[in-house]
């Protein structure tokens, strides 16, 4: 087999090696106990433990320290020589979904993506196989209203409900710029541009949206007021319930938080303003490649931002994108997160974290904050996940060298006390298979 | 040419004893009486009679037993059935048989064509008229060959169900028992079809568009239900609800639980389905559920009826189909066979159905597949029998050999499940179809 053959038909017999044993349920699956001893702990939040433990019972962080003894049958990781950090969080993805857009209007917050959950999406494997344990996987860009997202722990093997992660802010997403504008679209002779067709356009649909879903509470509160009266008059007729109308209601009550996709300051600044003109919360704003131009302004706003931390200039709208985005942004203020938005690049977010270092000169524990801490605060979570702290869920990487090395490599990835991935034991399965499959038919070869 | 000569010879043959025997008695009169002797009898209900004679009557099953026991009526007319074995008719509770659907009507626009501000937020489905209004029976055709099909492959009911859109319309069950369709319906709308699929070209264009419109759709069937009861309670005052065909179909869904049936496409379509079933407390049948087994631990906390497809052939988005073609194979081969038999070790009632599949001996040698993979044969028969006539509300006339119920029987040389298996001769509603030679 030549080299380059072997990625390809490596990342094949992992699959199918974990796939032909009959195992929908991870086999390495330990019951939510795990302790990693002798590693270099990157708390992330509380410092740097050089010869560490971290003790797992029950999916639950027990203690993080030196010498920790291991309680009877709990499983025992030797990380002598590896680095111990908490599950990397992807704050932007698309991964482990039946269907990515509703695109055939642009106004579809009904349109929920925690409905078409796909867990069979080998994404969730290439995640873990780059320390990923936590994704916030989104509606797609094509339409100025999208839908809400959902919150996935990467239990791969593990049924779907199993995957959600609950105590995540429930999201809506918004999307801004060339993609709901269908820059890229060629409208046929006969066709009309879908609405809208320009920036201004995109802004102006959001605004009378929101003018009907705040038109949709004051009927609903008018009925709901008319209807607790002593003798409701017979002829009260309710409003009915418009699932549409529902969410962005959810938003403007502040109960779900916008995350935006944009690109450019101008168009953000504005959706910023018309935030304010309804008072409803942005979360987060999605790739923004010019907001080192209004940083200051994002966070005054106590905003975040999950950007790349390159393909800088690949489009239009990013035409002004610069290395330096989010590093610079990081550098003013505001909370940073670095995203895969893709279900590949979503097992090198540890590298395109550590491209802050060159371009905008943060530190080591600094530009993995991009990739943790930061995205779980985005994601609400970060009093569950994002460091590793006692009493947080055990969600683990467990690395050959630090994170923000170019040498290094996610050797095991660990999800409440229990291993997910473990590259050890899939490179010996895949030896395994190779050999089965390369004996003679017959002889337990593979006809 | 011998073979299609051969062919032409027995369709001739079969065309001509459906129409010799098709024609139904009509209401009041009484139907033959016939005499089914010496054979093996399994009831379902009850254990095998070894030898045993059945009498038909006027289209139902008068008595049956051990031949020593039962007395043949004078009228009667005997059929000699030494070595063939009887079952209850099978029932498939889903399928698409004798369905010739008309092409989506030509030159209609997408939502892409029209400008936004021209159109309503309304869900676009009324363009592919009719919705959930569609009553399939008017679009069926059975052609005798079909029916004959069927027959052989030891079918005398079939569900059937319309195939297209998300809300595909209503199905019709029918007793297979000639040729003319009106004397064939059991119950027409028997069941709401709804397919965990998207519309091409409009809205909607993705599976969690159809979630909300699904959704949205039975909020508003509740609604509408609600404006029309309050205006019947008391007009005076209100402004009188706007009539929506659309919903109008859909009321007796939600507001008196009919049958809905969910195609479930995958693993995750059954808990889609049985979600959006709970939150309108409907009355819901799964069917195709090819990888129910993959959902065995909700299945078990939540049981609902499941029309289990003999397809063996993974969902395109399993991970069964996307990782290579050695993997699809062997999950065709070995795995999605084990479905039946897998919800069988589980505990987990099903029937398993023809769905899409229309010619009935390929349905039975999936079957005999399933069988192979693990399900034992008596639950195979519970699955084609008692079990589906259950879902479908027909277990005191259907689903049995037992006096007093609806005379559909299969008489088979062998078992029904052997490769070898013919079926000699079957009653619909008494109606005698006579199919292979019966040899002594």
């Amino acid at each position: 087999m030549t080299n380059a053959a072997l990625p390809r038909f490596a990342a094949f017999t992992l699959l199918a090696a974990a796939v032909l044993a009959g195992a929908t349920v991870p086999a390495f699956a330990d019951g939510g106990d795990i302790l990693i001893k002798n590693g270099t702990i990157l708390t992330v939040t509380k410092g740097v433990i050089a010869n560490g433990d971290v003790l797992v019972v029950d999916g639950i962080i027990k203690a993080i320290g030196a010498n920790i003894a291991a309680p009877p049958g709990v499983r025992v990781i030797d990380a002598a020589g590896r680095f111990v950090l908490p599950g990397i969080i992807d704050s932007h993805t698309h991964v482990a979904l039946a269907g990515t857009n509703e695109g055939s209007e642009a106004i579809t917050p009904e349109a929920d993506v925690g409905a078409v959950i796909n867990a069979d999406d080998t994404s969730i494997l290439t995640a873990l196989s780059g320390g990923v344990t936590m994704v916030h996987t989104m509606h797609g860009s094509a339409n100025p209203i999208g839908g809400p997202n959902v919150v996935l722990k990467m239990k791969w093997g593990r049924p779907s409900e199993e995957l959600v992660v609950t105590e995540a802010l429930p999201t809506l997403k918004f999307a801004l710029g060339e993609n709901v504008k269908q820059a890229g679209r060629t409208v046929q002779p006969g066709q009309t541009q879908r609405y809208p067709a320009t920036r201004m356009g995109a802004n102006a649909i959001i605004r009378r949206e929101f003018a009907k879903a705040r038109n949709y509470m004051a009927r609903w509160e008018r009925f709901n007021q008319a209807a607790k009266a002593k003798n409701p008059p017979r002829t009260l007729v309710p409003p009915r319930k418009d699932l549409r109308l529902e969410v962005l209601a959810e938003v403007l009550r502040g109960e779900r938080v916008a995350r935006v996709h944009s690109y450019q300051a101008t168009e953000t600044l504005e959706f910023m303003e018309l935030a304010k003109e309804f008072g409803f919360k942005i979360q987060c704003f999605e790739h923004i490649w010019e907001g080192y131009k209004i940083a200051d302004e994002i966070a005054a706003a106590g905003i975040g931002i999950s950007v790349f931390a390159d393909s800088w200039a690949y489009k239009m709208e990013a035409a002004e994108g610069i290395a330096y985005d989010a590093g610079y942004c990081a550098k003013r203020g505001v909370l940073v997160s670095i995203n895969s938005d893709s279900g590949e690049r979503i097992r090198r977010l540890f590298n395109d974290a550590a491209k802050t270092m060159k371009y905008g000169g943060l530190t080591e524990e600094e530009a993995l904050r991009l990739v943790t801490i930061n995205p779980a605060i985005q994601l609400g979570v970060d009093k569950i996940a994002g460091s590793l702290e006692v009493g947080k869920q055990g969600d683990i990487a467990v690395f050959t060298e630090h994170p923000m090395s170019a040498y290094t490599r996610c050797d095991m990835t660990i999800i409440e006390g229990d291993v997910y991935f473990d590259r050890e034991a899939l490179v010996k399965e895949r030896e395994e298979a190779a050999k089965k499959a390369a004996a003679p038919a017959g002889k337990g070869g593979v006809s | 040419m011998r073979h299609s000569v051969l062919r032409s010879g027995s369709l001739f043959l079969l065309v001509f004893a459906i129409g010799a025997l098709a024609a139904a008695p009509l209401p009041g009169d009484v139907g033959p009486t016939y005499a089914v002797r010496d054979c093996r009898i399994v009831p379902v209900a009850g254990p095998v009679i070894e030898k045993g004679t059945i009498i038909i009557r006027d289209g139902l099953i008068d008595s049956l037993g051990p031949v020593e026991k039962i007395k043949i009526p004078e009228d009667a007319e005997i059929v000699a059935a030494e070595g063939l074995v009887a079952y209850p008719g099978l029932i498939s509770a889903f399928s698409n048989a004798f369905l010739e659907m008309p092409a989506r009507p030509e030159g209609q626009a997408s939502p892409f064509e029209e400008a936004l501000q021209a159109r309503t937020t309304q869900p676009q489905e009324d363009r592919f008229p009719p919705g959930p209004g569609l009553l399939v029976l008017d679009q069926l055709k059975p052609k005798p060959a079909a029916i004959a099909g069927f027959h052989r492959a030891g079918f005398t009911t079939v569900l059937t169900a319309p195939a297209r859109g998300i809300f595909e319309g209503q199905s019709v069950l029918l007793n297979l028992n000639g040729e003319a369709l009106p004397p064939m319906v059991i119950r027409n709308g028997a069941a709401l079809h709804i397919n965990l699929t998207t519309e091409r070209g409009g809205y909607p264009s993705s599976l969690m568009g159809t979630i909300a419109h699904i959704r949205q759709s039975f909020i508003d069937a509740e609604y509408y239900a609600a404006r029309q009861a309050q205006y019947e309670k008391g007009p005076a005052g209100l402004k009188r609800p706007a009539y929506d065909p659309r919903l109008e179909a859909l009321v007796p869904f939600v507001r008196d639980r009919r049958p809905v049936v969910f195609q479930c496409n995958n693993v995750e379509d059954i808990k889609r389905a049985m979600k959006i079933a709970g939150e309108f407390k409907l009355n819901a049948m799964l069917a195709g559920a090819n990888e129910a087994w993959r959902a065995a631990d909700v299945l078990k906390k939540n049981p609902m009826p499941l029309l289990v497809a003999l397809d063996f052939r993974p969902p395109q988005t399993s991970l069964y189909a996307t990782q290579g073609e050695e993997l699809r194979k062997k999950a065709e081969a070995e795995i999605y066979p084990a479905n039946a038999a897998n919800l069988a070790k589980a505990g987990i009632a099903f029937a398993l159905v023809s769905g899409a599949n229309a010619d009935g001996g390929a349905v039975l040698r999936n079957v005999r597949t399933a069988i192979k993979a693990g399900l034992a044969e008596d639950a195979a028969l519970r699955a084609l029998t008692i079990q589906p006539a259950r879902y479908l509300g027909l277990e005191r006339s259907l689903g049995t050999l037992e006096p007093g119920k609806i005379a559909n029987i299969v008489l088979v040389k062998g078992g029904i499940f052997d490769e070898k298996a013919q079926v000699a001769r079957v009653f619909v509603d008494g109606i005698l179809f006579k199919y292979a030679e019966v040899s002594k």
